[in-house]
């Protein structure tokens, strides 16, 4: 367990450097005043990590990372301030950034797989994402309408 | 969890990604018009590209292209960290908008009525069913699987969805999200909402782009385009099990009943 910990702070922070730079070479937000709340973060998926190992309960990471983001960032939660306002010095495009870099050279393994499908499975495909974007745009739409929030 | 034990130690991978990084922030977001629309190209959709071509040069053996997979799960920790943060202040506005956040989901569902029609007109038989009944993704891949086997024509169906998701999945999104929301009426918002399908790095694209379309709603963006994939990511199962693919069988046995009367 806790040469999993280490490995994971070792990984998260190495994420951590590559979503600090993006941020300061895009958005210009200086590393030092984006290291609190990268801090958080990896802080925030770390616990994920750990209380999953823990818990008998079989739910992904993802899903205690996504609770404990909300739970300690809710207006009822004191401090919660402070954890906004490092966490806002971190923008989420340059999370995404090497993540999807890494996830580029993975593809690349499947490229093979990708190459043999036909063109009515790309046709298909795509009005499969379509589909799915427009109709919950459509229904989201209508409902926020309704509601009056839009 | 995956194991990433001595992951960190492949500084070769590491190093590339960091060039990578380096370069894609530095050429910055690109939008250009296309008729009445905007397309709005992001770093991480260089990223994504640059990365699949760095597969096939000497700087990536197999190795590091097998250690960068378990890395994008630990990767997608700190983005859904970064959205948790974002959606706890906005609790009060997303609860608010509760009705909508969850009718969206049955949107999911319009994909049978656009795509099982024109899957069936290309000629596809049961591979349609597989291809259509959802997005695709890991559980509706293992429900397929569960139920008609891996080497079935809806087995096949759903193999080839989720790879074209994999590999163009996060592109496709990037490019249509930011047109669609500057070419229709409909709202930034509910395209936010219709952003969370299920996948993180999809989310992220189709949400990245209507940022950077309409910056002044960032934090609404991001905090209903979070929450509706927080959602697919719980109820997409079975909104497949329940929903989805008795739809899709029963649309398809409509439509090939009629195609075969009118054949006969």
């Amino acid at each position: 367990m806790l040469k999993n910990i280490q490995e994971w702070i070792l990984l998260l922070s190495i994420f951590g450097i590559l979503i600090l730079l993006g941020n300061w070479l895009n958005y210009e937000i200086v590393p030092l005043s984006a290291i609190p709340g990268m801090i958080v973060l990896i802080g925030i998926a770390l616990l994920g990590l750990v209380i999953q190992k823990m818990l008998p309960i079989n739910l992904p990471t993802v899903a205690y990372v996504a609770i404990i983001g909300i739970l300690i960032s809710m207006p009822w939660m004191p401090g919660s301030e402070r954890i906004v306002e490092w966490t806002s010095q971190i923008e989420l495009l340059a999370t995404t950034t090497p993540i999807l870099a890494y996830a580029g050279i993975s593809i690349g393994r499947s490229w093979a797989d990708f190459a043999k499908l036909g063109w009515r499975t790309i046709i298909v495909a795509s009005f499969v994402l379509l589909g799915t974007f427009l109709g919950s745009a459509l229904i989201a739409e209508i409902i926020l309408r309704v509601q009056g929030i839009i | 969890m995956v194991d990433v034990k001595g992951l960190w130690k492949d500084w070769r991978l590491h190093t590339i990604v960091l060039a990578v990084v380096v370069i894609t922030e530095l050429i910055g977001n690109y939008e250009f018009a296309v008729g009445p629309g905007v397309v709005v190209l992001l770093p991480m959709l260089y990223a994504i590209i640059i990365g699949i071509i760095l597969y096939f040069t000497p700087a990536i053996k197999e190795k590091q292209a097998k250690h960068a997979e378990p890395l994008i799960v630990l990767g997608v920790l700190l983005l859904i960290a970064k959205i948790g943060v974002v959606i706890g202040p906005s609790l009060p506005q997303i609860i608010a908008a509760g009705p909508a956040l969850l009718l969206q989901e049955f949107g999911n569902l319009a994909t049978i009525l656009f795509a099982l029609p024109i899957a069936i007109y290309l000629g596809l038989k049961r591979e349609a069913i597989g291809m259509t009944h959802s997005v695709a993704r890991e559980p509706n891949v293992g429900l397929i699987v569960d139920k008609f086997g891996f080497n079935s024509p809806e087995g096949r169906g759903v193999m080839a969805v989720y790879i074209f998701g994999t590999v163009f999945g996060a592109i496709f999104m990037g490019l249509i999200s930011g047109f669609l929301a500057t070419i229709t009426p409909l709202h930034p918002l509910s395209f936010a909402m219709a952003s969370g399908i299920g996948s993180s790095s999809m989310m992220a694209a189709a949400s990245g782009s209507l940022i950077a379309a309409f910056p002044n709603f960032e934090t609404d963006i991001i905090a209903f385009a979070g929450a509706s994939n927080l959602l697919s990511l719980s109820t997409g199962l079975y909104m497949s099990i329940f929903i989805g693919l008795p739809l899709t069988e029963k649309l398809y046995q409509i439509i090939t009943r009629r195609r075969h009367k009118e054949e006969a």
